[in-house]
């Protein structure tokens, strides 16, 4: 029997999965535990602040709760919807605008996308950092521009107006993540095949028609793909606000996950 | 016969008594720190606290303490909410990182509910520990330590800073003369130091030269623990308070949502229109940096941040030219706030003996003293007294507010509490709703929180 032959042997005795086992068990423990130990204290009064809720069995009392009870909850829910739908819009329609022209207009493309790579490549924090001094109120340099070209009142500062807050948080994401956008889209422009279109064109469809008959069409799984992805990534925004504005001025900025902060972090309410 | 006995009794007793104070004394002169530290010579400890002056001048001093006994001190600095929850964690984990700890006295209730924190009787009675000369009960502001440390009647450590908030103005200003005649042209008295939120409007008011880039004042309006801090100072003023309690450690009816802390709030607000306008978004470091860069006139700040503005010229443009006072007055009197952080050791500590010989020589005179005079905020007399101390600019305003100050709540909810009243400040200020709605949503909540203790003395619509 060759060497081959003995290896082809031990595999079929299952040896592959055995192989796999430690990451399994890994996987089991730092997520998949823990996952359930967080259903499970829904489902009591666990609190490391107040003395005697120890972790007591509630049932759905948490949840009728949060449900009925709660309307900070509810203002923080549709605010993220507000947030996601507004910064995933956007980002999309910038990101993939920017990746036609690329793809169409610009030959050398690759320092274009090498600097499209710098946002994307930065810790969300050190983003909050750098336009939390370029935005600051008294001397942040895109506040005084914005003042020069009078876009800005003197008397108004983009983080203390509830009424501008959550747009400039929305605009920083959207700084963040559009090259992310740019950068799948054209790479799904880039794998299509040339045919469909040369086709389209000696039939005689103009260019719009091309886009929305062939383009589009042949791009659904890779928008879908991109929505998803920075759908769940703008639900579950943190640390920019963390760091811009904590959640306020008021409740102006208090995301879910802000609020999920609030409830676990400073009132050690767990259960 | 019998007239002998009492005579007996007495000369005994004065004998017995000679005997003790031979033998405390005896006592007092063998203990010694190296002595009591030497079985845990090699170990080292573990501490957490606020990145601010206080804690920097522990992080010097703390050298002379390994010398003397060969246990190593690592001082963990973090902002004020980091410091708070990494000890939170830590606490609820049992993991025994940190072997003193120093936290704001508002979390107290919660770390002895949860029999987090060490009573510090097993240590003061333990008399390989404890310096027999070191004597809490004479030697500290008894108010102070009862109100940072204590909880039910026990204590549980000794006020790492005893903060309170006064006045900051600058009083080059103040006594300039240009300044002094055009106020007086406009306002019809002197221009001085405010003693009323009045004066305190119209100084603001005067100062405030948005062209200029200068202000009236700074508000720490951030949705942040600094927006409520700084608010209890007119709470107190304007004569209100949150809970009609006499102590930290009780409960009671919430008073929060009273005629006079509506127009508390109300005023607050008012001040917005001297404030910079990126006031909603500044704690108190932005604030004191605002002062140190020259740009407010006066504000109401901490004193163990005055340090860093008023004497540090390699920090501040205004060292040498700042002025210090309680706070105006209203219909509440004069009155100021007390805050501290104190020590505590957690039950969780492996080196709980080393830790407390590390904050029983912390608060000897000596180190109190050189702590103060880099930025600290003692709690013994015997400091404020020392005439290095008495020349510090603010030393007055600091005692003169520690004397009036009022205690704030350290039941287990209380940061809850504030959590609660720092959103509902926040969302007034962001003219989401008005003062009497901001603080009946409060008052509801605290009500609901507190439970059956707490019933609303002011009704709600």
């Amino acid at each position: 029997m060759s060497a081959r032959g003995i290896g082809g042997a031990v595999l079929d005795r299952g040896v592959v999965p055995l192989l796999l086992l430690p990451s399994v068990i890994l996987l089991l423990i730092i997520l998949v535990g823990p996952f359930f130990y967080m259903v499970w204290t829904s489902f009591t009064d666990l609190s490391y602040s107040i003395p005697g809720r120890d972790g007591n069995f509630v049932g759905f009392d948490n949840f009728r709760r949060l449900m009925r009870d709660d309307p900070i909850f509810w203002d923080s829910f549709f605010l993220t919807l507000k947030f996601v739908v507004w910064v995933v819009s956007l980002e999309f329609v910038i990101g993939f605008g920017l990746a036609l022209l690329l793809y169409h207009f610009i030959e050398k493309r690759r320092l274009v996308v090498t600097l499209l790579l710098v946002p994307m490549m930065l810790a969300p924090v050190a983003v909050g950092l750098i336009w939390k001094l370029l935005l600051q109120g008294d001397f942040g340099m895109v506040t005084y521009y914005l003042r020069l070209v009078g876009l800005l009142d003197i008397r108004a500062a983009l983080f203390s107006d509830a009424r501008l807050v959550l747009p400039a948080i929305m605009a920083i994401d959207i700084w963040q993540w559009t090259p992310f956008v740019t950068l799948v889209m054209l790479a799904g422009l880039m794998s299509l095949p040339r045919e469909p279109f040369e086709a389209a064109v000696m039939d005689g469809a103009r260019p719009l028609q091309v886009f929305r008959d062939v383009t589009l069409p042949m791009l659904r799984t890779i928008i879908a793909l991109v929505l998803l992805l920075r759908g769940i990534d703008a639900f579950k925004e943190f640390d920019k606000v963390f760091i811009l504005t904590g959640g306020g001025p008021g409740t102006a900025t208090e995301l879910l996950s802000i609020y999920t902060f609030r409830v676990n972090f400073k009132s050690w309410d767990l259960g | 016969m019998l007239a002998g006995i009492p005579r007996l009794r007495c000369a005994a007793a004065a004998a017995a008594f000679m005997l003790a104070a031979a033998a405390g004394s005896g006592n007092a002169a063998a203990w010694s720190l190296e002595e009591a530290a030497a079985p845990y010579k090699g170990t080292t400890i573990r501490t957490i606290g606020e990145a601010l002056p206080p804690l920097e001048a522990m992080d010097k001093l703390k050298s002379q303490f390994e010398e003397r006994t060969g246990i190593e001190v690592v001082i963990e600095m973090y902002e004020h909410s980091e410091a708070v929850n990494k000890v939170m964690l830590d606490l609820n984990s049992k993991r025994g990182r940190y072997d003193f700890i120093l936290q704001p006295h508002r979390e107290l209730g919660r770390f002895v509910k949860n029999g987090h924190v060490a009573a510090l009787d097993k240590f003061m009675d333990d008399a390989k520990l404890r310096d027999p000369s070191f004597n809490p009960e004479e030697v500290l502001y008894q108010g102070l330590w009862k109100e940072i440390s204590w909880y039910e009647g026990k204590s549980y450590g000794f006020p790492f800073t005893a903060l309170t908030m006064y006045m900051w103005y600058r009083d080059d200003l103040l006594n300039d003369p240009k300044e002094r005649e055009g106020f007086k042209a406009k306002y019809g008295y002197d221009l001085k130091p405010a003693s009323t939120w009045q004066e305190y409007s119209d100084i603001a008011e005067w100062f405030t030269r948005p062209d200029q880039g200068f202000y009236g004042t700074a508000l720490q309006g951030k949705r942040h623990e600094a927006l409520w801090y700084e608010w209890l100072n007119f709470l107190y003023s304007f004569g209100g308070d949150m809970l009609e309690v006499k102590a930290g450690s009780e409960c009671g009816p919430v008073i929060v949502n009273s005629p006079e802390a509506i127009a508390s709030l109300e005023y607050y607000k008012s001040l917005m229109a001297y404030s910079p306008p990126d006031t909603l978004n500044y704690f108190w470091d932005d604030v004191m940096a605002l002062m140190q860069q020259d740009k407010v006139y006066q504000l109401i700040m901490w004193n163990d941040a005055t340090y860093a503005v008023a004497e540090d010229a390699s920090q501040s443009t205004v060292a040498g030219k700042m002025g210090f006072d309680i706070i105006p007055q209203g219909k509440g009197g004069k009155v100021g706030q007390v805050e501290g952080w104190t020590y505590l050791i957690p039950n969780s500590s492996k080196n709980q003996e080393a830790a407390y010989l590390f904050i029983q020589w912390m608060m000897e005179k000596e180190q109190q003293l050189n702590q103060h005079l880099n930025g600290g905020a003692t709690a013994r007399p015997d400091v404020y007294a020392h005439p290095d101390v008495q020349k510090i600019s603010y030393s007055k305003a600091s005692m003169d507010t520690n004397e009036v100050a009022i205690p704030k709540p350290t039941i287990p909810e209380s940061p809850e509490i504030t959590d609660i009243l720092v959103r509902e400040l926040s969302s007034y200020l962001s003219d989401a709703k008005s003062a009497k709605a901001a603080l009946d949503t409060a008052a509801v909540e605290m009500s609901k929180l507190l439970g059956d203790c707490a019933p609303l003395k002011y009704p709600v619509n």
